[in-house]
């Protein structure tokens, strides 16, 4: 074999074998993680007894004393209060949001103009980014002081305001997909309905509706899943107490509140600690069980589609469809205005409250604080994050798209590995991060720490989204470059990538707002505390914006500053998806 | 067939296609082809669809290794080397075996820059060079004087037409000997397809050319010879106005009165 040929083969092998490690990354992300739930899980979990664990109402753990090394364990370790509690809202939130939402889709797709639909999409778009954090500050201060009105003793804490903040967060999703699915029906179906000489109504409610069935299903697990996980906002409102609730008001706590909670003060070598992991590892294998219910659905789809039965709408009454219109019309009115107020609200209350002083060098906590070092904290995260993350994400992609024109084994694992990682629960990420990185590879509460842990997090997302628009790039471009003699490298490297590329800087930019808004995992990794200087190093902890957030709003003395930090992320979170959209749009018409 | 070679002494054979099978997993899609191709001529490949004509196209560049599941066994000498011996540089046979395709595919970028991709990827890297090149090029595929105003406007605004002269231009510009059209006109409208029929006639001086087409019309137009193939079989090979107005096979027959496919 000639020489020139044995580079160009082996150069092109040392390429794949480069985009094939960043897609296995995933692999083994989702090892490590399962890996050390078990090591610190088990052991804790055999000492406190799985009963004893799962079924126990009492949580009372005492400092000090808990080691693995002290032979009979004092205090208690049940978390039964905390799955009921997590039980309970996911319930009610999905039971509200999944009425509002799909409604609200079926009115975005069948009954709204056209032109407010547009404007209407863009905006659900939009929310479904803001932070958590900020959510659950607006439910801390506008919601259960409302609902406070209500309650026996005054206070609004209490399942019935989670809730409700957690329905008004999964809106976007629910609405997203479901508007998607609906879409999607062919024109057909409604004309056949028109025909037989049906309403409006009556042929959205009667045939489109059953239709897009699957898709709608599919959205509400999704928000269930969002439901369940979600960390920070529940954590701020739910008065974390564990204790079972009782009726809609008085503090209790979910799994993930409780992990928040209790994780700040523990260390590895507390069974406390291992307990707090387990009770991570029963979230998972919660939402586990609702990917599997994701994935039967998606399955099902195909056979849905063969047969049209008017499952939801049999009887056909013209009075029933306009009935439901109505109801369509009334819950999208309820949940643009619930998103709306939260942003209005929001903006109404911080703007004004920007002040110079928060952007001073330096602060202090008794005078005006500062969040010019949580900003710089916030912007030396990102760089890191990106620097690790994408690309690995981007190889992955390539790999997937360019690499695996075979249905191999692996690269089935590897998929299943992308999908697990994206499902798992941020707090999960929280436990992880801080076991791993702080405590075991000894890199402290640090930027590193905290831009690994949410490097794995927004891993799968770049995958998934470059994955997709690379798949938009046509075959006849590859077969157009194959043909000239180009090799594979060049061809991904010159007509693959620049082709894929708006949506390749939008899914960075996209990403670049998650880590913005992330707070929970980067609360036991980066740093908690208000900052009063600007850190010096990737070594040094840091609060991000989000965090800081969450440190405010545990103190009445920072309400000002507390709302203007939510409008700047919020400010922050709109531009960056601006930006993407801008971005696709300015690369598709230079193509025309 | 004896008729033919007597024909033909005094042309070289260009592209000699030896027991070809070849299969998509478990389906056979070409069954033991042979024959020999002459240098300066146009082939036409005509069949029903999915009688393997283009199939057989893909086989002389190799890009069915694009493929995956799919075995192909024999010999396809060019130039009397074979081009499935493991020491083939599969992007040296391509660089020397340009293809254009049913739909046009200029990439999203400039004119000039769709144009040098291919010499450039083969480490052509001096403007002055690649200017000429371009120039050529265009010029050969009819079109220089449509677009030399506008060689950075992007590729994806040209017609139709254009976009598929364009991607001949492409072709030509990293100097092959052999250039493949796979129904390169069927998407095109008849002013266009004629335009392109015509460069192809004129380009058969310097190249060796093989078309595959649905159109028999003109495969009796532009093409030397023509192979007509029925579900991978090759059922007669002969010069263009023997098949057309006397093959020697009655499914030969049947198919060019239109009686099936």
């Amino acid at each position: 074999m000639n020489r020139t040929l044995k580079i160009k083969k082996f150069n092109e092998n040392f390429i794949k074998i480069v985009f094939y490690i960043a897609a296995l990354f995933s692999i083994i992300a989702v090892a490590a993680i399962f890996v050390f739930l078990f090591i610190q899980g088990i052991p804790a979990i055999s000492k406190i007894g799985l009963f004893n664990f799962l079924l126990g109402s009492k949580w009372d753990i005492l400092h000090g004393i808990d080691y693995y090394t002290s032979s009979t364990l004092q205090g208690s370790y049940g978390i039964a209060t905390t799955i009921i509690g997590t039980v309970y809202v996911t319930l009610f939130a999905t039971l509200i949001g999944g009425v509002i939402g799909v409604f609200t889709a079926i009115f975005l797709s069948r009954f709204c103009p056209k032109k407010l639909k547009n404007i209407l999409s863009q905006l659900v778009n939009l929310l479904a980014g803001i932070p958590s954090v900020i959510y659950g500050f607006f439910g801390l201060n506008v919601i259960q002081p409302l609902l406070g009105k209500f309650s026996d003793n005054g206070s609004g804490t209490g399942i019935l305001s989670v809730s409700i903040i957690l329905a008004i967060m999964i809106l976007p999703t629910i609405i997203a997909i479901s508007k998607n699915s609906l879409d999607a029906v062919p024109d057909s179906y409604y004309e056949a309905s028109r025909a037989l000489g049906d309403s409006h109504s009556q042929s959205v409610f009667g045939a489109i509706l059953p239709a897009a069935k699957s898709g709608i299903v599919t959205s509400i697990i999704l928000g269930v899943g969002r439901a369940i996980g979600e960390t920070m906002a529940v954590a701020l409102l739910c008065g974390n107490a564990t204790v079972f609730p009782n009726g809609m008001f008085g503090a209790f706590s979910t799994m993930t509140s409780h992990i928040v909670n209790g994780l700040g003060e523990l260390q590895p070598n507390q069974v406390a600690f291992g307990a707090m992991v387990a009770t991570g590892f029963v979230l998972f294998i919660f939402v586990l069980i609702i990917n599997l219910l994701f994935q039967f659905v998606n399955r099902k789809r195909d056979d849905n589609k063969k047969t049209i039965r008017t499952v939801f709408f049999k009887n056909k009454s013209k009075i029933f469809a306009v009935f439901l219109k109505c109801l369509s019309y009334i819950t999208s009115i309820l949940s643009i205005v619930s998103l709306g107020i939260i942003v209005l609200y929001i903006f109404i209350k911080g703007l004004p409250n920007i002040t110079s002083s928060m952007f001073a060098i330096t602060g202090t906590y008794s005078g005006s604080p500062t969040i010019l070092p949580s900003i710089i904290s916030t912007l030396m995260l990102v760089f890191l994050s990106l620097i690790i993350a994408v690309p690995i994400g981007i190889g992955a992609s390539i790999f997937l798209s360019e690499y695996t024109k075979s249905s191999n084994k692996l690269i089935k694992v590897i998929r299943i590995g992308i999908e697990t990682l994206a499902s798992i629960p941020s707090i999960i990420y929280a436990l992880f991060g801080a076991a791993f990185f702080v405590y075991a590879l000894k890199f402290g509460v640090s930027i590193l720490s905290g831009a690994l842990t949410i490097s794995l997090m927004i891993i799968p997302v770049i995958i998934r989204s470059c994955e997709e628009s690379l798949k938009t790039v046509p075959d006849s471009y590859r077969e157009g470059s194959y043909a000239l003699g180009s090799g594979k490298i060049r061809t991904i490297f010159k007509i693959i990538i620049p082709s894929a590329l708006s949506g390749i800087l939008s899914s960075v930019i996209l990403s670049i707002g998650r880590i913005v808004s992330e707070s929970a995992p980067l609360l036991f990794t980066m740093g908690g505390g208000k900052m009063t200087i600007i850190p010096t190093s990737f070594m040094s902890s840091g609060t991000s914006l989000s965090v800081l957030m969450y440190a405010f709003s545990g103190e009445n003395k920072y309400m000002n500053e507390c709302w203007a930090t939510a409008s700047i992320l919020l400010i922050i979170i709109f531009t960056l998806n601006l930006l993407s959209t801008l971005i696709v749009r300015k690369f598709n018409i230079k193509k025309r | 067939m004896n008729n033919l070679e007597k024909i033909q002494n005094n042309k070289s054979i260009k592209v000699k296609i030896k027991n070809i099978n070849l299969f998509y997993d478990n389906y056979q899609a070409l069954k033991d082809v042979s024959f020999d191709i002459f240098e300066n001529e146009i082939t036409a490949l005509i069949g029903p669809s999915g009688c393997g004509k283009s199939t057989l196209l893909r086989c002389i560049n190799r890009m069915n290794d694009l493929i995956p599941n799919c075995k192909i066994n024999g010999i396809i000498d060019i130039d009397s080397k074979n081009i499935y011996n493991k020491d083939m540089d599969v992007n040296e046979l391509r660089k020397n075996v340009g293809m254009v395709f049913q739909k046009p595919n200029p990439f999203s970028m400039s004119i000039y820059d769709n144009v040098a991709y291919g010499p450039r990827t083969h480490g052509i890297k001096k403007k002055q060079q690649l200017d000429r090149i371009v120039k050529e090029s265009l010029e050969k595929a009819y079109m220089w004087e449509e677009v030399k105003d506008r060689l950075n406007k992007s590729a994806l605004s040209l017609s139709g037409g254009q976009q598929q002269r364009l991607c001949i231009a492409r072709a030509l510009a990293v100097n092959p000997k052999i250039i493949l059209l796979d129904e390169a006109t069927s998407a095109l409208d008849p002013t266009s397809t004629s335009k392109i029929e015509d460069l192809i006639n004129n380009l058969k001086k310097d190249y060796t050319i093989i078309i595959v087409t649905h159109n028999m019309q003109q495969a009796t137009r532009i093409a030397d010879k023509t192979a007509f193939f029925l579900s991978g079989e090759l059922v007669e090979y002969d010069k263009t106005e023997n098949i057309f107005s006397k093959p020697q096979d009655i499914r030969t027959e049947k198919y060019i009165t239109g009686r099936f496919g």
